[in-house]
């Protein structure tokens, strides 16, 4: 039987600067939805979840936005636990926004489990065409492979390639066997759900 | 890009301990804006959970005899919110000691390790895993079984020291070989009278000693012999051992009423990487994604408060902002109740402590030691306080596989520090399978408290509430969730709807039968 809740669920975290572009990114991949006018999208957004069938198999990503705790570099390490993989995005219009990579990458490092897959992405790809490219494809790519991370440039405005970044964090994941189980995972964690409704009448004897 | 200066905040939270955190999540789907500062450059505050570099850094703070901000407090007519700058005065007399040939010998890179500052265990029937539940937090944080509770035998005449682990349901009574039938008997009519104690048939029994000492009721009521009333004082983990009945049965009965709740064989839980750090930096991104702006390594001072309805506040980044009302934790901690606690990294996973005993039980991450006075050898009186140690297994990723993470906590006494060693030592000499594992790492500090209830004032005409420093418990005391909602209702005002309380809808994204954590 393979029901849709017995899809191995994968955790895909998007970090990067206030502005590069990553509420809009979630909402355009999952949701095939973009908004030009709010940058306050981030509200009320925990994490969306999508569909996404990689070699024949399906998953189930869930897609963590950083509830704007990136603006004052404030994300928690508890946000970090347990991510699959990591989208970094910076806006190709923004050199400053580029810049921070290495920041980003090392908190990445730091707080993300050590095999978690590391991914780019150079955002809002359609201002080239009126002259905004502030980082040129060659540098955004020579970063991401000298830091062993994949790479791709996009617009979640146009919906250019903003499908790639996904299929290929969880092309490079589930080449991870260590990362989908790692040795020390077990079923010790417990469910505590139960206790909702009827938390009262459970008999304690 | 808004500024946070322009528009007035509906409440500016200053400290992100675990109350003030909850209170974050408990705002999270209202409409106020919300300032979330802490000075610290760490979430958690008195809770937080720290790596091995955190930890340093931490301790060169907290060295002194009282807080380093003390002078300035009495003498500064605006003090800085939020447990008196970064120094704080919960903690003092903090010190590191690493083992000379440490990384030899497996103390591996800083982040491999999340040492709870002020790790507490959660009854299964705790409000606050209830209330995690119901505002939808829980699906971010890991639970992990708390296990068995030893006591620690010295050695009599042959006997080699040995843990004993406290029988505490039926089963366990009955299948305990070591304790004579008599006293099973006894412990059996002890056992059955705390689970309905609070009944009108009960009350008679105990309510005319409610206030003496649990210790002397076991004896005269129960019969229970040494051996038992050390079974017993220990399952209360009061830290003076002089527990009274009232206050005593109420723990037992939480025990023993936990036991069971969410699977077979465990009565509380632990959440993973360390405690409730964890729980509250969920809770703090629960704020966030309701909108609430998070600042660390920032505190506030009051600049002046006689702006109509409002205070205004100088950040220490420089920035001033509007507040209508004031959340801060409570800085005039007494001298009065000081714990003494030691966290050590130890080279063993100690497994003989984290074997399930019941079938069907999960494999527990916690184990609690309890050390009575006069099992302590280097205790100069019998009326030296107990020692209560919590054994971490690599399970909780509070440190790598292969080691354990020991937090033993005593009553501050001027023998307290080694008293604390004496009993790390007994427990890697009667826990450990073969040789006596080494210590790798061990951190010492004391824990002061403040009064346990909330202060509430005005400055100018806002209301400004202050959180009390956290128990020194080693269990989860759910009257601090009574203080977040009182602190909830004061922000809320007309609004605050008493069964909306920490109730709350899965956020779009996760649906209703989505079991994804689990
Ligand atoms: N032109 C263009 N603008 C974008 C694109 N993606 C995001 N933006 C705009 O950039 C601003 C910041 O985007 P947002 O997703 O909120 O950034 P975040 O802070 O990283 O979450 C918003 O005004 C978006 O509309 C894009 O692909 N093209
Ligand atoms: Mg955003």
């Amino acid at each position: 039987m393979t029901s849709e809740d017995a899809l191995p669920v994968l955790k895909v975290l998007i970090i990067g600067p206030s502005g590069a572009g990553k509420s809009a990114l979630l909402l355009r991949y999952c949701e095939d939805h973009f908004d030009p006018e709010t940058s306050t999208a981030t509200i009320g957004i925990d994490f969306k979840t999508k569909k996404l069938s990689v070699r024949g198999q399906a998953y189930r990503l869930n897609v963590f936005d950083t509830a704007g705790q990136e603006r004052f570099r404030t994300l928690s390490t508890s946000y970090y636990r347990g991510a699959h993989g990591v989208i970094l995005v910076y806006d190709i219009s923004s050199k400053s926004s580029f810049l921070s990579m290495e920041k980003w990458i090392e908190e990445a490092r730091n707080n993300a489990q050590p095999e978690a897959v590391l991914y780019i992405v150079g955002s809002k790809l359609d201002k080239v065409v009126s002259g905004g490219r502030a980082v040129s494809t060659e540098e955004g790519k020579a970063f991401a492979d000298a830091q062993g991370a994949g790479f791709c440039e996009l617009s979640s405005k146009t919906r250019e390639n903003v499908r790639r970044p996904f299929v290929e964090v969880v092309d490079r994941i589930v080449q991870k066997p260590q990362l989908l189980k790692p040795p020390n995972a077990n079923n010790n964690t417990l469910s505590i759900s139960n206790i909702g409704s009827d938390y009262s009448s459970a008999c304690p004897c | 890009m808004e500024s946070l200066g322009d528009e007035p905040w509906d409440v500016v939270i200053c400290g992100t301990g675990l109350q003030q955190s909850l209170l974050a999540l408990a705002l999270s789907r209202s409409k106020k804006r919300i300032l979330h500062l802490d000075p610290n450059d760490f979430y958690g505050q008195h809770e937080a959970a720290f790596s091995l570099q955190e930890a340093d850094s931490w301790v060169t703070t907290h060295t002194g005899s009282s807080g380093a901000e003390s002078v300035a407090q009495t003498t500064t007519a605006a003090p800085a919110e939020g447990s008196a700058g970064p120094g704080g005065r919960v903690f003092r007399n903090a010190n590191v000691w690493r083992h000379p040939e440490a990384e030899a010998n497996g103390l591996t890179f800083s982040r491999a390790y999340s040492l709870a500052l002020a790790p507490q265990i959660i009854h299964t029937r705790s409000k606050l895993l209830s209330q995690l539940v119901s505002s939808r937090a829980y699906r971010q944080v890991e639970f992990l079984a708390v296990g068995s509770f030893y006591v620690h035998e010295p050695a009599r005449g042959d006997e080699p020291a040995k843990l004993s682990r406290i029988p505490s349901s039926r089963e366990d009574v009955f299948s305990n070989t070591s304790i004579p039938a008599k006293s099973k008997r006894s412990l059996m009519k002890f056992l059955k009278f705390v689970i309905d104690y609070d009944s009108d048939d009960q009350r008679d029994v105990w309510q005319a000693h409610a206030d003496t000492h649990l210790s002397d009721f076991l004896t005269t009521q129960f019969k229970l012999d040494d051996d038992l009333r050390k079974y017993i004082l220990a399952l209360t983990l009061t830290l003076d051992g002089k527990v009274t009945v009232a206050n005593g049965l109420a723990v037992i009965h939480r025990h023993l009423t936990s036991m069971g709740l969410f699977g077979p064989g465990f009565c509380a839980v632990y959440p993973k990487w360390g405690g409730l750090s964890e729980v509250a930096q969920v809770a703090c991104r629960a704020g966030a994604v309701g909108g609430g702006i998070y600042m660390l390594d920032t505190s506030a001072e009051v600049e002046t408060a006689d702006v109509h309805d409002k205070v205004s506040l100088k950040l220490s980044n420089g920035i001033s902002v509007q507040a209508a009302a004031l959340i801060s934790s409570r800085d005039d901690v007494s001298h009065g109740e000081t714990i003494s606690r030691l966290v050590a990294v130890v080279k063993s996973p100690l497994k003989s402590l984290f074997e399930a005993t019941v079938e069907g039980a999960p494999a527990p991450a916690v184990a609690v030691v309890a050390f009575p006075s006069s099992t302590i050898p280097a205790s100069e009186s019998a009326s030296d306080p107990p020692v209560y140690a919590m054994v971490h297994s690599s399970e909780t990723g509070e440190c790598p596989n292969g080691q354990s993470a020991i937090y033993l906590t005593t009553h501050t006494s001027p023998s307290a520090k080694k008293n604390l060693e004496q009993a790390l030592g007994s427990l890697l000499a009667t826990a450990a399978e073969q040789e006596t594992p080494i210590c790798l790492y061990q951190l010492y500090y004391e824990q002061t408290v403040s009064e346990g209830t909330p202060l509430v004032e005005t400055v100018g005409a806002v209301p400004k509430f202050s959180f009390p420093s956290p128990s020194p418990n080693l269990a989860f005391d759910d009257s601090s969730l009574d203080t977040v909602k009182q602190a909830w209702k004061q922000v809320m005002g007309d609004e605050a709807q008493d069964d909306e309380f920490m109730i709350f809808e899965d956020r779009e994204g996760a649906d209703a039968n989505d079991e994804i954590y689990e």
